[in-house]
């Protein structure tokens, strides 16, 4: 998810900074939003034990493992979207 | 992060904390909200009964777990992409 620096021109101080600030907020969204959606899927409300126990567990790497699958899988096809409307503005997620 | 001087990531670092902290509570609000929600249902008096309190507790402890497994598998999601990243751009330069 880095941007590549090819053939720009010189990014001011602040416009590094904020790049950088950009991405890292990106990630920390996915993150949190990736705790919320599978803690949903994978573990019952019910807080009987303290640890998760092998289901739950199991669940919750294979939540993740689609999680960004189909992360990945919208994002193509948003672009491929957006391209057949002609004009791709490569959105680059 | 390419091409940072030492005050560009100075200035990044204090901003990043700045951030953390707002990510914390952010974090500690929804635990509160959510624990809530899940444990608690017994209004016939003011205090926590023990069996509330006991899943408030666990509610917290499962929730960290939770949030540190799935941040290590995130992690290493990251860790793939920047390899393939880095093959692709490698494969291009050809």
């Amino acid at each position: 998810m880095s941007f590549l620096g090819f053939g720009r021109p010189q990014q001011s101080s602040a416009e590094k900074i904020a790049a950088v600030e950009a991405e890292m907020r990106l990630l920390t969204e996915m993150a949190n939003r990736l705790t919320k959606t599978c803690q949903k899927k994978c573990v019952p409300n019910d807080y009987r034990e303290a640890e998760l126990n092998k289901g739950e567990s199991v669940c919750l790497d294979r939540c993740a493992a689609k999680f960004f699958d189909v992360h990945m899988k919208i994002s193509e096809q948003l672009q491929q979207e957006s391209q057949n409307r002609g004009g791709g503005s490569g959105l680059g997620f | 992060m390419e091409g940072l001087t030492q005050a560009e990531t100075r200035e990044l670092e204090q901003r990043m904390q700045k951030r953390q902290v707002k990510e914390f509570f952010g974090l500690f609000s929804n635990l509160v909200d959510h624990c809530f929600m899940s444990c608690i249902d017994d209004f016939t008096s003011k205090s926590l009964t023990t069996r509330e309190s006991g899943c408030v507790s666990r509610c917290v402890q499962k929730h960290m777990a939770l949030s540190q497994r799935l941040s290590e598998r995130f992690q290493e999601h990251n860790a793939q992409m920047q390899q393939q990243q880095q093959q692709q751009l490698q494969s291009q330069l050809r």
